[in-house]
């Protein structure tokens, strides 16, 4: 009889084991690494997004954000690329910032397209900008100038990518062109344009809606299929009959691991798209002036795919402008 | 202005929970200046989801207390263990660490404090004096003015270096390790050896950490005992720290230009707190003519870099109230803090609700002078940790100081640097090299650098495009100056000795 219990007990605590570890995902906290310290969009993004998606996932879960910066990004996503696929790593990637290194011919220790993609939180569009007291208040006017420097940040960075693919298509290759980089970011850059460092510039939209609005900048033209709605007077690049310009945007995707379990990354992938869909969420998420364009994880993966076609196009134009 | 300044002084009055909040901030902020590795950068990131439930002024009354303190509780790390708190108090440990080898501790964390706090009062009030031209001021610096003003903070350096020649290659060292990493502008790797871990540079707080902690720790390992060489226990006294505290203001001077350099290159985006208490040391060891113990431990070279790491805080809010636009790492995280409880930095905010700034800088000020109180009562039993045995003592700072320099990225490859450093330093001191020109050179090298690329590509390859900018012209006639003044210096000396003959 005794015997019989201890086998009992025995086969209930190992039941009890097994339970924990094969339970239902997730069974423990998830991390999301952030390629980039804190305080940038990134950051932002993550910390406003976790605890909406903890909540989606389940009660004892928390979702801890995980700073891991360096060398632009890349070091965190390779961390993300090479951990265990078993969905308590994922990470929050960049486009088309992680497609540029490998168009501009670098050693990358990630594969965008194998990883498993959960879904796009935002995307965010580009603005063409000159000094409120310039002469230059359309594209035309830009290329009627003689002498055009655009202030940017380094070489490598999705910003200069931007300016150079812009240039190109614009025609402004022919004229007295510069490329004043190496800024520190694009609050920088544009300080440096109010201060007349350069004549113009490409920033994302939501870093210089403020220099806008303070009149110390003019936008003259957008990325993206619409107008936006912080600038309703600003053209788009296809209505002004540059379409190839269209579809220049940062994206910030989450993803995991290669090869995750097909249960944990649709999990993942439900919990995120009802996040993008809490009206709780989406409160916060305006208040911290995100640009949410939710895509689902399919979606998502196609945009590595469009990306690596769109910049492949232009690689001959990325070269480094100011070469030693 | 002076009707915001009321309501924001009632406001913070009118709820017990302001007051609550306040000292929050400042305990995590003085808890989180002490250990190395974490600082104000990484307090705000962890608070911010704590804020989301509060009013926007409560968030900005946690958040300026966690601002106001910060430097203050670095400063007590850097004099007693020689390894800075957080990045910005480097150069309190110059003059702070051998004041405590000399069992004189106690003074100096009483004038650190002091001088923070008064440095934080200054910067503050320069603040609101400049508000109205707040945008001029940030667009009088170019690519060409911080050329020059690296450069003058490399001129001072290297005259105020005892001897020029160990003095010249310490710094040479220095520029050497910051060229190390990745071009941004060249877009070429430099000295990486195809290594990821190079690929970012080294920063700052594991270089530092190993040259100041760890090597001292090598030295105390060497000698035995306890850090402090004169005294015992014993004679430990809370006057100390009053003393301290009289030290700053005999030593007003200092501290008003110590400010007046924090406030302007807190005021100046891309530049940070580093380089503000680091020029504020080397203009201070400049100026002072009568009994120049710098670096030796002279209570000066403590006042100066925290008189000017607290007033940077003040000058930060220049182009965040102007463009909205972060002047330091953790002006950039409180940006986030503003945005994401529903306000608009930049010139509107100033415009439309100007008390919640008042509520910012009150609260600020309030951080500062509670957190000197705080550290000032702490003096007195922190600083028996300079009586501790080395035995003890050598195996717990090596642990704590490869800790914090983990944690500043959490990368193993800081430690290794950090120890690297740590014998270089050891032997620096064996061999009598200045480690705090190599420190400074390496700071300001890739400022120099990378605005003297940008100004040749402005100027298109001519030099002479300096000389038209005026900032750049200014501080250009600076570094001659500074260049001259040992020069007038000992001619004086000359005169007076040959005077002496005469007679």
């Amino acid at each position: 009889m005794r015997f019989l219990i201890i086998c009992t007990s025995i086969l209930v605590i190992l039941a009890g084991c097994s339970g924990n570890t094969e339970g239902e995902f997730p069974q423990e906290n998830i991390s999301i690494v952030i390629p980039y310290g804190p305080g940038g969009g990134f950051d932002t993004t993550v910390r406003v997004f976790a605890p909406y998606f903890a909540a989606q996932l389940g009660e004892d879960v928390n979702v801890l954000p995980q700073n891991m910066p360096g060398t632009g990004g890349r070091r965190g996503t390779a961390s993300i690329f090479r951990s265990e696929p078993d969905g308590y790593t994922i990470g929050i990637l960049n486009l088309p910032g992680l497609v540029l290194p490998s168009i501009l011919g670098e050693k990358v220790d990630y594969e965008l397209k194998q990883m498993s993609w959960i879904g796009r939180i935002e995307s965010q569009d580009y603005v063409l900008l000159v000094q409120e007291s310039s002469d230059i208040k359309s594209i035309e006017d830009l290329q009627a100038v003689d002498k055009i420097t655009f202030v940017s940040i380094g070489y490598g960075t999705t910003v200069l990518a931007a300016i150079q693919i812009a240039a190109e298509q614009l025609g402004l290759m022919d004229k007295d062109l510069k490329f004043l980089t190496g800024y520190s970011g694009t609050n920088d850059q544009l300080v440096a344009l109010v201060r007349g460092d350069g004549n113009a510039t490409i920033s994302p939209i939501s870093t210089a809606v403020q220099y806008v609005r303070s009149g110390n900048l003019r936008p003259l033209v957008v990325t993206g299929n619409n107008r936006n709605s912080n600038f309703p007077d600003t053209p788009t690049f296809s209505e002004l009959g540059y379409p190839g310009l269209t579809d220049l945007n940062v994206q910030r995707s989450l993803a995991g691991p290669p090869e995750m379990d097909p249960n944990v990354l649709s999990k993942l992938r439900d919990a995120f798209l009802r996040v993008m869909e809490d009206p709780e969420f989406l409160a916060a998420a305006a208040l911290a002036a995100m640009d949410i364009a939710p895509l689902n994880g399919e979606l998502a993966a196609a945009e590595i795919d469009a990306n690596f076609r769109y910049y492949e196009k232009f690689k001959t134009n990325l070269s480094n402008p100011n070469q030693l | 202005m002076f009707e915001s300044l009321l309501t924001a002084f009632s406001y913070l009055l009118s709820d017990g929970i302001n007051f609550f909040y306040l000292a929050l901030g400042v305990v995590v902020g003085v808890l989180f200046g002490i250990i190395p590795g974490l600082g104000g950068a990484t307090a705000i990131a962890l608070l911010l989801p704590l804020t989301f439930g509060m009013a926007p002024e409560q968030a900005i009354i946690l958040m300026g207390g966690v601002m106001g303190a910060v430097s203050a509780g670095g400063a007590v790390t850097a004099i007693l263990l020689n390894t800075p708190g957080t990045a910005p108090n480097a150069a309190t440990c110059f003059d702070g660490y051998p004041l405590t080898k000399q069992g004189k501790a106690g003074l100096a964390i009483g004038a650190a404090a002091s001088a923070s706090a008064m440095g934080g009062i200054f910067g503050l009030l320069i603040l609101v004096m400049v508000l109205p031209v707040a945008k001029t001021i940030v667009l009088w610096f170019g690519p060409p003015a911080f050329f020059m003003l690296a450069l003058l903070g490399l001129t001072s350096l290297t005259v105020s270096s005892g001897n020029m020649i160990r003095g010249l290659i310490a710094g040479c060292i220095g520029l050497f390790i910051g060229f190390v990493g990745y071009d941004e502008i060249g877009g070429t790797e430099r000295y990486t050896g195809g290594n990821d871990f190079l690929w970012d540079g080294l920063s700052i707080v594991p270089v530092l950490i190993g040259l100041f902690a760890i090597a001292e720790m090598l030295v105390l390992f060497v000698k035995g005992g306890t850090i402090t060489e004169a005294g015992s226990q014993a004679n430990i006294r809370f006057s100390d720290t009053l003393q301290g505290i009289k030290a700053t203001f005999k030593n007003i001077k200092i501290v008003l230009s110590g400010s007046v350099i924090g406030s302007l290159i807190g005021a100046v985006p891309g530049i940070g707190g580093v380089v503000a208490s680091f020029m504020s040391y080397s203009f201070a060891s400049q100026i002072t003519k009568d009994d120049n113990n710098f670096g030796k431990g002279d209570i000066r070279g403590v006042i100066a870099p925290e008189s000017a790491n607290n007033a940077k805080d003040g000058g930060g809010l220049i182009p965040t109230l102007a463009f909205g636009v972060p002047g330091t790492a953790e002006m950039a995280l409180f940006l986030g803090v503003l945005i994401l409880h529903g306000l608009n930095p930049g010139p509107m905010l100033l415009i439309e609700r100007e008390y919640t700034i008042f509520v910012l800088i009150l609260t600020m000020l309030g951080a500062t002078i509670l957190s000197t109180a705080f550290i000032c009562f702490a003096a007195y039993y922190l600083v028996r940790i300079a009586y501790i045995d080395s035995a003890i003592l050598i195996p717990s700072v090596i642990s704590v100081s490869l800790v914090g320099a983990y944690a500043v990225h959490n990368t193993l490859g800081d430690v290794f640097a950090a120890a690297f450093f740590g014998l270089l330093g050891y032997l620096m001191i064996r061999y009598d090299y200045p480690r705090i020109t190599l420190v400074i050179a390496l700071v300001l090298c890739s400022l120099m650098e990378r605005n003297y690329t940008q100004s040749m590509i402005m100027f298109e390859g001519n030099w002479t495009g300096f000389f038209s900018d005026n900032t750049a012209l200014v501080l250009f006639l600076c570094s001659i100056g500074a260049l001259c003044i040992p020069l007038i210096q000992a001619l004086n000396k000359k005169r007076k000795n040959s005077g002496g003959t005469i007679e």
